[in-house]
C-alpha cells in the first residue's frame, strides 16, 4: 500500500542549540503516515517546496509521540525515538493529550490494545484520508484549528492501533474458539438461565426445533457453529472488521482484533448491567416468569 | 487448490449426502443422495434403483499422486459431459454430469434449459456454460455458510482444505461410463447386463479396480449413490402390509421409515445450521458470558491456552498459522 493512511497539516519545531527553547518554524508542512513494504513511515513534507524532508520508520516500543507540556499558546508534540534524535512537531491545531497519550501507549507496548469509549470513536472512521495537499490550493494560509485535525489525530491512533493489530496478527494472544467452548458456555444454562432467552432471536430462523435451552446447546455444540467461530476469529485477527462490528452496535475498534472485541463486549455488559436498561437482557422482575417457562 | 485462481465466485462446499440432496432439490430433481459404506449387494439393494454412483477422493498429505482408473476414452460419447473449469465447482459439476445422463429425469426449468442449451457442445464449452450460470453458482453457494463472516476478499491464507476429486459412474446407452471432469473424455467400461443388480455390478468392478491402484493410505475416499426417494414406496408398502395384517413386515418397514425420517430431520437441521449467519449469535453469546461474569475468566484461560499452543508450535518448528 503506498497510499497515505493519514495526513494532516503540521509544522516543524526545532530545539535551539544549547537551550531548552523549541522554536516552531513557519514552514508549512504536513505529517504523513504511510505504509511501505509493511513498515510504517512517518514523514514530514514541506508543503512549500513539496519535498519530503523527514522519513522515519516507526517501530513499536521505539517511538513515542508526546505533547511538550511546557509550551503555552500552541501545542508542540515530540516524536521521540529511543534510538536516535528526537523530532519535534508543531501540531498546534491538534486537539488533545488524550490522543497523544493513546498513541504513546501503543507505540510503547503493541500488545496493549486500548478500548475507546463510544464517544471517542464517534467522530472517526476507518477511511483512508487523502493528504491535505490535495485540498489546500494556495501556499498561503495558516494551519486551521478545530475538528478536522482532531479527527486526523484520532485517525493516527486508529492507524497505529490497526498497525498494532496487524503486528499481532502473526502472534495472536487469544482465540475466540478457546473462549466460546462448550465447557465455558454450558454452565450458563444452569447458573444464569435468565440470560438465555436473549439468545433465542439469534438462532437460525428455520431451525426445525423450537427455541429452547436444548436447541441452544445443540447449536453451540454443532460443527457449523464451531466453524463460524473459527471463521470470525480468523477475520478478527485481520483487524479489518470495524465496519462489520458496527452493525452489532459495537464501536469500530471492536473489529480490530479478538482482544478488542472481547473488551468491547465486556464494556457493553457492564453498561447494560444485569437488566437495568438494556434491550439485551430481561428485567429482573421477569426472572420468575422465565424460570416458569423453562421448566 | 481452493485458493488458486479457480474460484470465480464459487465457494467450496462440503461433500456430504445432505448437501448433495439439498442441491438436487434446488435443481428441481426429486432424487436422494446417500453415503454408501460398502459396494456389496446388500448395501446396494436397499438403495435400488440407483441412477449414478459418485466416487470422491482426496489425496492425503504428501501422497504420491499415482493411481487411477483404466478403460478407454470415448471420443464419441453420446451423452452429457462437462469439464471441470473451476475447482470449487467440482461438486456441482459432478452432480450435473450424473443428472444430465439420467433418461427421462424430471428437473426444474433452469436445468432443462441448460440441458437443451448444451446439447451437442464439446466438454470444455459445457464446463464453461455451467460455471457461468448464475443460477447454478447461486444454488451451489447456497450450500455453504454465508459470506458475511467468510474470508473471501480479506486475503487470508486459506487453510489447506483441498477439494475432493469427483468421479461419476453411470450407465449411458447400454455401457457403463466413468465421467471425470478433469479428464478430456468420458471413459467407457463396456456393456453390462440388466439382469440382477444391473449396471451397478459392473460399476463395482470398475470402482474396486480403481481403489486398488492407489497406494494404501494414499487417499481418503467416499462413495455416494444417487437414487430414487425410497419413502413413498416404503409408505405404500407399509400401508399394504398393515392392511394385509403382515405385522412383522409392517414392523420392519416402520423401522426403515423411521430411520429415513430421522435422516431427513438431521439433514434439515444441518442445512439450517449451515446456512445461518452466526455473527449476531456469537455476539449475543459472548455478551451473555460477560453478563454472567464469566467472560474474563474464560478469556484468561484462553490466553494461557494460546500461549501454550504458540510455545508448542515453536518447539515443533512450525510457523504460527491458524489450524
Amino acid at each position: 500500500m503506498s497510499e497515505p493512511i493519514l495526513a494532516f497539516k503540521a509544522g516543524k519545531a526545532t530545539r535551539r542549540e544549547g537551550t531548552n527553547t523549541v522554536e516552531p518554524s513557519a514552514t508549512k508542512g504536513a505529517i504523513i503516515l504511510q505504509n511501505e513494504d509493511g513498515l510504517l513511515h512517518f514523514k514530514w513534507k514541506n508543503r512549500e517546496s513539496g519535498e519530503v524532508e523527514e522519513d522515519l520508520i516507526l517501530f513499536p516500543q521505539d517511538a513515542s509521540f508526546t505533547k511538550v507540556s511546557q509550551v503555552t499558546g500552541g501545542r508542540i508534540y515530540v516524536l521521540k525515538f529511543n534510538s536516535s534524535n528526537q523530532r519535534h512537531f508543531d501540531a498546534s491545531a491538534a486537539r488533545d493529550e488524550e490522543f497523544a497519550s493513546q498513541i504513546n501507549v501503543l507505540l510503547e507496548d503493541p500488545d496493549r490494545v486500548l478500548v475507546w469509549g463510544e464517544s471517542n470513536v464517534a467522530s472517526t472512521s476507518a477511511q483512508v484520508i487523502q493528504p491535505t495537499e490535495a485540498s489546500s490550493s494556495s501556499a498561503v494560509g495558516t494551519i486551521p484549528p478545530g475538528p478536522a485535525s482532531a479527527e486526523q489525530i484520532a485517525h493516527l491512533s486508529e492507524i497505529l492501533r490497526n498497525m498494532t493489530a496487524q503486528q499481532t496478527q502473526n502472534r495472536p494472544t487469544v482465540s475466540l474458539r478457546d473462549v466460546l467452548t462448550r465447557e465455558n458456555v454450558a454452565p450458563l444454562f444452569t447458573t444464569h438461565p435468565e440470560l438465555i432467552p436473549a439468545l433465542f432471536p439469534h438462532l437460525p430462523p428455520d431451525l426445525p426445533i423450537p427455541p429452547s435451552p436444548e436447541a441452544l446447546q445443540r447449536v453451540v455444540n454443532s460443527p457449523q457453529f464451531q466453524e463460524a467461530v473459527r471463521s470470525f476469529d480468523q477475520a478478527l485477527h485481520t483487524g479489518l472488521l470495524g465496519g462489520l462490528v458496527r452493525s452489532l452496535g459495537l464501536p469500530e475498534d471492536a473489529g480490530t482484533g479478538v482482544e478488542p472485541f472481547l473488551r468491547a463486549v465486556q464494556n457493553q455488559a457492564e453498561r447494560e448491567g444485569s437488566g437495568s436498561s438494556s434491550s439485551s437482557t430481561n428485567q429482573p422482575h421477569e426472572r420468575d416468569q422465565d424460570h416458569m417457562e423453562t421448566d | 487448490m481452493s485458493g488458486d485462481e479457480g474460484s470465480s465466485g464459487w465457494q467450496l462446499t462440503e461433500s456430504d449426502p445432505g448437501v448433495f440432496t439439498e442441491l438436487l432439490k434446488t435443481l428441481g430433481v426429486d432424487l436422494i443422495v446417500d453415503d454408501l459404506y460398502s459396494l456389496d449387494s446388500d448395501a446396494l439393494a436397499s438403495f435400488q434403483p440407483i441412477h449414478a454412483l459418485i466416487f470422491l477422493f482426496k489425496w492425503v498429505a504428501n501422497s504420491d499422486e499415482r493411481g487411477g482408473g483404466s478403460g478407454q476414452f470415448d471420443t464419441a460419447f453420446p451423452g452429457f459431459f462437462a469439464h471441470q473449469v473451476v475447482n470449487n465447482a467440482c461438486a456441482t459439476l459432478a452432480v450435473l454430469n450424473a443428472l444430465m445422463n439420467i433418461p427421462s429425469l424430471t428437473m426444474g426449468p433452469e436445468l432443462s434449459d441448460l440441458k437443451a442449451f448444451t446439447t451437442g457442445m464439446d466438454p470444455q464449452s459445457c464446463g464453461l456454460t455451467i460455471t457461468s450460470s448464475d443460477f447454478l453458482r447461486q444454488s451451489h453457494n447456497a450450500l455453504s455458510p454465508p459470506s458475511a463472516i467468510s474470508l473471501d476478499g480479506l486475503d487470508i491464507p486459506k487453510t489447506s482444505e483441498d477439494a475432493y476429486h469427483f468421479i461419476v459412474y453411470t450407465p449411458v446407452a447400454g455401457s457403463l461410463y466413468e465421467l471425470d471432469g478433469l479428464k478430456q473424455y468420458p471413459v467407457k467400461h463396456g456393456s453390462y447386463s440388466e439382469a440382477g443388480e444391473g449396471w451397478v455390478a459392473k460399476a463395482r468392478e470398475a470402482i474396486e479396480a480403481r481403489i486398488a491402484t492407489y497406494p494404501p493410505g494414499a487417499i481418503e475416499f467416499n462413495l455416494m449413490a444417487i437414487h430414487d426417494d425410497a419413502l413413498p414406496k416404503l409408505q405404500a408398502e407399509l400401508k399394504a402390509s398393515q392392511d394385509a395384517g403382515r405385522d412383522l413386515q409392517a414392523d420392519q418397514l416402520l423401522v426403515r421409515i423411521t430411520e429415513e425420517n430421522d435422516k431427513r430431520a438431521k439433514w434439515a437441521l444441518e442445512s439450517s445450521l449451515r446456512r445461518h449467519n452466526y455473527l449476531g449469535f456469537i455476539h449475543a453469546l459472548t455478551l451473555a458470558l460477560a453478563k454472567a461474569g464469566k467472560l474474563q475468566p474464560a478469556t484468561e484461560k484462553a490466553r494461557t491456552v494460546m500461549k501454550e499452543r504458540i510455545a508448542k508450535a515453536k518447539k515443533d518448528g512450525k510457523s504460527m498459522e491458524e489450524d
